[in-house]
């Protein structure tokens, strides 16, 4: 079979995504497991004028850099649309690759974290109220 | 609806131009979630054109591993993953996605600004130039050769199974468009009916025959045939016209084409000699002397065949003071590279450089040199210095 990729995004005006990268897992507290939606990673600070981020996640600061990628990497959605003649035959499906977005640069951390111990974070949180409070760490 | 705005809720903008002495949170997507259906796709910047305009597709069965193609070339897909945590971060408005449907109440001045996470990227596909898998066209349009008894078939058999159109082509090979073309016209494909088809041997061989035959009748010179004057006779011998004017596409080429509606064609020697000889070795070897002698009695006049034709097509054998040829056809080998040694070694177990090298010239690997292939799937040996080296299988 043959799946189309399609761009509608226009001459080179696809909208740019961005990636936050860091080496291992994040982890959040048991209790959020089920519900990260909304729950707060961590943040990204960048102190000076230089490419240079700290990435505050739980107690635990990174330091990264902004690095372009040496290919640019395309964000594809799959679409599937179904036959309305025979929508419950999967073969009769048509699917379609769309580019929805292109990703130029990446915000990467790739030292291990440094704990913040003694000192309270860094950047306050402004919080809704009600929101749960973050808790993730990095593994 | 209310429209975000680009800067106020954050996402991959605010990330990609946040301010010196200034931060962000980053937070997971109120519908952050695996998202199987997000793809990343690592993409050189030269083929970025050719997705824009949409002539990028991927082809393949579900049980094939998928192909890229554009327009000229094919390229494997690879998933390669990483171990690190790849947060993905859509820009502000994403309409598609139905992102930021978790409006707030509170105006845009109060609301933070945050990046929203929707997924975890397990890693990302990338594209490696390969040779079109082309063998399978082959392998489809063998099985119906078009046989002159189908004419008649045709009409009472409404069934068109085992038989493609352009559009079945590209579902089932994976090739660009290009290469599927070139790999018709090396098989000698004909479109008839909307269906590509490659002729019957033997049934070309009458078809040609009867060209032949009919040049000499009507005194036409084989350099400058004349197609409607051709087509036509041959039409009054009750050959399909499509086949008739395949039998001089086959064959011949075409000459200038200012001829307006009636062009000229011009036989060409080498085609036509191989064609009678493919035909005097057709499933057995032959003593040389024989081969020769019956070769040359098929020549039609005013060609010259030479034993040079047959490079890629014959294979000589000596033994004790016999030499026998049979027929070994570059047009029958696979054009995977280790499949394509694997039946030259089991042809034969040493082969000398100059009768191995025209059965491997036109193997293409993206990246590999034919030394490079040599050094992989061969063993080169050479006795002496002065002697000719001999390669054997690995």
């Amino acid at each position: 079979m043959q799946i189309q990729v399609k761009c509608r995004c226009g001459e080179g005006k696809c909208p740019e995504w961005a990636i936050v990268e860091l080496q291992g897992v994040v982890e959040a507290q048991s209790s959020f497991l089920d519900r990260l939606q909304n729950l707060e990673i961590g943040r990204l600070c960048r102190p000076s004028s230089q490419e240079n981020y700290t990435f505050t996640v739980g107690y635990h600061e990174l330091s990264g850099s902004k690095v372009p990628l040496k290919k640019p990497l395309l964000v594809l959605k799959k679409n599937r649309d179904l036959d309305p003649d025979q929508p419950n035959e999967l073969n009769s499906s048509r699917v379609e690759l769309e580019v929805i977005g292109i990703i130029r640069y990446r915000i990467l951390f790739k030292t291990r974290p440094k704990a913040l111990i003694s000192k309270a974070q860094p950047v306050v949180k402004e919080k809704k109220a009600g929101e749960p409070n973050p808790d993730v760490s990095i593994k | 609806m209310e429209e975000p705005e680009a800067g106020c809720r954050g996402g991959a903008e605010a990330v990609l131009n946040l301010k010196p002495n200034s931060s962000i949170s980053i937070a997971y997507h109120s519908l952050f979630g695996p998202h199987d259906d997000l793809i990343l796709l690592e993409l050189d910047e030269k083929l970025l054109p050719d997705i824009l305009h949409n002539r990028v597709t991927v082809r393949g069965k579900p049980d094939e591993e998928a192909v890229l193609c554009t327009q000229s070339k094919t390229y494997a897909l690879k998933f390669v993953g990483t171990s690190n945590s790849v947060f993905l971060i859509p820009p502000s408005n994403r309409s598609e996605l139905n992102l930021n449907s978790d409006e707030g109440n509170g105006t845009v001045d109060d609301k933070p600004v945050v990046a929203p996470v929707i997924k975890v990227a397990p890693g990302n596909m990338e594209i490696v130039e390969v040779a079109p898998r082309i063998d399978k066209l082959k392998l489809l349009l063998s099985e119906n050769p078009y046989r002159p008894e189908e004419e008649v078939e045709m009409e009472e058999k409404k069934d068109k199974e085992g038989l493609f159109r352009w559009d079945d082509l590209v579902n089932r090979v994976q090739a660009s468009d290009e290469e599927l073309m070139t790999g018709l016209r090396a098989l000698s494909a004909v479109e008839i009916d909307g269906y590509w088809r490659i002729v019957d041997e033997k049934y070309m061989d009458i078809v040609l025959s009867m060209l032949l035959h009919n040049s000499v009748l009507n005194g036409w010179s084989l350099n400058a045939l004349r197609e409607n004057e051709v087509v036509g006779v041959l039409v009054a011998d009750e050959f399909p016209c499509r086949i008739a004017l395949h039998c001089l596409e086959m064959y011949g080429s075409k000459m200038d084409e200012d001829m307006g509606e009636d062009c000229l064609w011009k036989l060409d020697e080498k085609r036509v000699c191989l064609h009678f000889a493919r035909g005097v070795l057709r499933g057995e070897k032959r003593k040389m002397e024989s081969f020769m002698e019956e070769w040359m009695q098929k020549i039609p006049a005013g060609m010259q065949a030479s034993f040079d034709m047959l490079e890629g097509e014959v294979l000589i054998e000596r033994v004790g003071v016999e030499t026998w040829v049979h027929a070994f056809s570059i047009s029958s080998l696979p054009s995977n590279p280790a499949e394509r040694f694997s039946v030259l070694f089991r042809e034969r177990s040493k082969w000398e450089w100059k009768d191995l090298q025209p059965y491997i010239r036109n193997l293409r690997v993206p990246g590999l040199s034919s030394e490079g292939l040599l050094l992989k799937y061969t063993r080169k040996t050479q006795p002496t210095l002065d002697a000719e080296p001999v390669f054997s299988a690995r």
